[in-house]
């Protein structure tokens, strides 16, 4: 049987829910007797997080090797590429964090592969496989093929759903990799994290953002308290993270982050096309902004006519009076 | 301190995109504009020369109209530009395209190559990790603050929920990402000079390349069809007090949706 080989990639215990919601879609494949399924983790990955990806696949295999404790894009690209040709895999799968992004396209090099990122759909059954990419900022899906295997396959968060983990329990599996010391040229000095917890952007369900219309950083706190009662996360207009209203990190659209959520609210921004391209995608979107005639509009599913100041508050009482919260 | 900006010419994100000819073909508004992270690029590769001194190129693969930015960055101070121009060259993926550009780079023994975090027309963000493999040269991915010491560099990226400090050995490849700095508009004296450059062009041959390698024949993935997205109906107006917007607006979300 031909194997898919998936990367999977944690936020501190849990596998991340983009890791989850490939696995979900890819053990359908290996129920339906399509492909064999082998989840890979490289360096340290907490037992907790294997435990539940097992639920998922029908192997998991740790890649070990003290060179693989911190990520770096050469020791993770060397050994995910060597594991990958010794099981003369199909396909190489990952979640687009930005860390798949970042090296996957190195192990593409090392396989001699074919690459295509952030990938919103797959047509596993087609011949040749199909993988469809949103191009020019989301505006042209595209449908492509690779003229050969193996190839690299990065899929966008939300792309899949989350299925509950199966009944069936892989069997887990390490393997030593023996990363060359002379190919690591880059070493992680330290790593800032902004506020634990914070719910990832790209990976969130929901997000809630605010342009200009906020008025100020301290009214940000009203988007946090809805986007709390929904379990999402706040992103900001480039305007705001210029005005350092909110931090870059939070920055939706071209020169930010594409996201691509079950749920978007656009609180008082006007949607420039810049900003368009990085959410264009997602499912539902709401707006609200005080001018009828606001561009966001355009984009949007439902409107708001009305004072982000007053709407986004009521929303959020409302909320927690269904959710009881 | 020998410097190689790759940079990329993409359609203005306004520019008019029409799928044609049954999605096999791609109409596009003739309205271009450097890629923006690559301004980053070009614009963190001329405060480096100017911080440590040495050279600044910059190389683009392109059509005929890639001169115009290559008028720009020499405008903007840029000391040499190459134009990878020739039929052979061009449609290819993430692969073909990284391949020729490491062949370009490896002609220049760079000691720093500057590219963009992605390109906003295809938005892969493949080929700088690409190159660096290509080259076997370490990246650092998507930086924001960058510093050049003795052999090495500093870089700050932006990673999921923070940042990351890294410490990386030259050469290396560094893709920017917005942060890094503000480009410069450039001087009407340089303008006025780079509109009479000779823009120099490289062939496949040149390159050692073979054109079944590069371009759209040596590229591994290839695009089968370009669709129309379906465009969203148009927006439904929630009416009402705010309070009576807010709860038609969960209402709808949660029990129409079923998003919350
Ligand atoms: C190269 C380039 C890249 C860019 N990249 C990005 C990017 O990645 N992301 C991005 O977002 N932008 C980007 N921009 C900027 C973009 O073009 C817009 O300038 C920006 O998105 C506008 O931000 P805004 O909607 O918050 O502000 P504005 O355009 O000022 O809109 C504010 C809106 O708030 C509404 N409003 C005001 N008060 C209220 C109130 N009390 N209640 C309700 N509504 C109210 C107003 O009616 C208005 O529609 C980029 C621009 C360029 C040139
Ligand atoms: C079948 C097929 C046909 C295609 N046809 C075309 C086409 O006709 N025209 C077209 O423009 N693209 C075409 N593409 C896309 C082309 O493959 C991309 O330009 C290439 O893969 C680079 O990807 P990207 O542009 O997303 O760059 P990214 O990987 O997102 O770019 C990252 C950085 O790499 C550098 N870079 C990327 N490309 C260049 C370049 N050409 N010159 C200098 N620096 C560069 C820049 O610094 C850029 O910021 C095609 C792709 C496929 C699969």
């Amino acid at each position: 049987m031909e194997k898919l080989l998936v990367f999977v990639e944690a936020k501190g215990d849990e596998p991340r829910k983009a890791t989850i919601e490939l696995l979900s879609e890819t053990r359908n494949l290996s129920d339906a007797g399509s492909f064999a399924v082998t989840a890979v983790g490289l360096g340290k990955i907490s037992e907790h997080a294997i435990e539940k990806v097992l639920g998922y696949a029908d192997r998991f295999v740790r890649i070990t090797d003290g060179l693989l404790d911190d990520y770096t894009p050469e020791g993770y690209s060397e050994a995910l590429a060597a594991y990958a040709r010794q099981e003369d895999v199909r396909l190489v799968l990952g979640a687009a964090t930005q860390a798949a992004r970042d090296f996957l396209p190195r192990t593409a090099v090392l396989l001699g592969a074919g690459i295509a990122s952030d990938v919103t759909a797959i047509g596993w059954a087609d011949d040749p496989m199909t993988f469809v990419r949103p191009m020019y900022g989301g505006r042209v899906p595209s449908r492509c093929t690779f003229t050969g295997y193996p190839a690299v396959v990065s899929v966008r968060p939300n792309a899949f759903a989350v299925a509950p983990a199966g009944a069936r329990r892989g069997e887990y599996v390490e393997w030593r990799a023996g990363v060359s010391p002379d190919r690591i040229k880059t070493r992680v000095l330290r790593v800032e994290r902004e506020s634990k917890g914070k719910i990832d952007l790209m990976e969130a369900d929901s997000i809630v953002t605010g342009g200009r219309g906020m008025k100020a950083a301290e009214n940000f706190a009203l988007l946090e308290e809805l986007a709390a009662a929904l379990g999402g996360a706040v992103g900001a207009s480039r305007s705001v993270v210029d005005a350092k209203w909110r931090d870059q990190d939070d920055q939706v659209g071209k020169s930010g982050k594409t996201v691509s959520p079950k749920l978007y609210i656009a609180a008082g921004l006007s949607g420039a096309i810049h900003h368009v391209m990085g959410m264009d995608t997602s499912g539902v979107i709401l707006a609200i902004n005080k001018d009828p005639n606001a561009i966001i509009f355009n984009y949007a599913d439902y409107g708001i006519v009305g004072d982000v100041m007053e709407v986004v508050p009521a929303m959020t009482a409302e909320l927690k009076k269904r959710t009881g919260r | 301190m020998t410097i190689v900006v790759l940079a990329k010419q993409v359609p203005d994100p306004e520019a008019l995109v029409e799928v044609r000819a049954g999605g096999t073909e791609l109409q596009i508004e003739q309205k271009f504009a450097t890629n923006l992270f690559d301004e980053y690029a070009i614009e963190e590769a001329l405060r480096i020369k100017e911080k440590h001194g040495g050279k600044v190129t910059i190389i683009t693969l392109g059509g005929p109209k890639a001169t115009e930015l290559l008028r720009t960055a020499l405008a903007m101070g840029a000391d040499d530009v190459l134009l990878l121009e020739d039929p052979a060259f061009l449609e290819g993926d993430g692969y073909a395209t990284a391949l020729t550009l490491s062949k370009a780079v490896a002609t220049q023994g760079a000691d720093l190559v500057l590219c963009g975090r992605q390109a906003i027309d295809d938005d892969r963000g493949e080929v700088g990790p690409m190159v660096a493999e290509f080259l076997g040269l370490p990246h650092v991915g998507a930086v924001m603050k960058l510093d050049i010491g003795d052999g090495a560099a500093r870089a700050e990226r932006a990673v999921e929920g923070g940042r990351e400090v890294v410490e990386v050995t030259l050469p290396a490849v560094i893709t920017a990402a917005k942060g890094l700095n503000e480009p410069r508009v450039p001087q009407v004296m340089g303008v006025m000079k780079a509109m009479r450059a000779q823009i120099p062009r490289t062939s496949p041959a040149d390159l050692g390349l073979a054109p079944s390698d590069i371009g759209k024949a040596g590229s591994k993935l290839k695009i089968e069809r370009y669709f129309t997205r379906e465009k969203r109906a148009a927006v439904k107006f929630i009416e009402g007090t705010p309070d009576e917007q807010a709860a038609e607006a969960i209402r709808i979300l949660a029990d129409v949706e079923r998003v919350v």
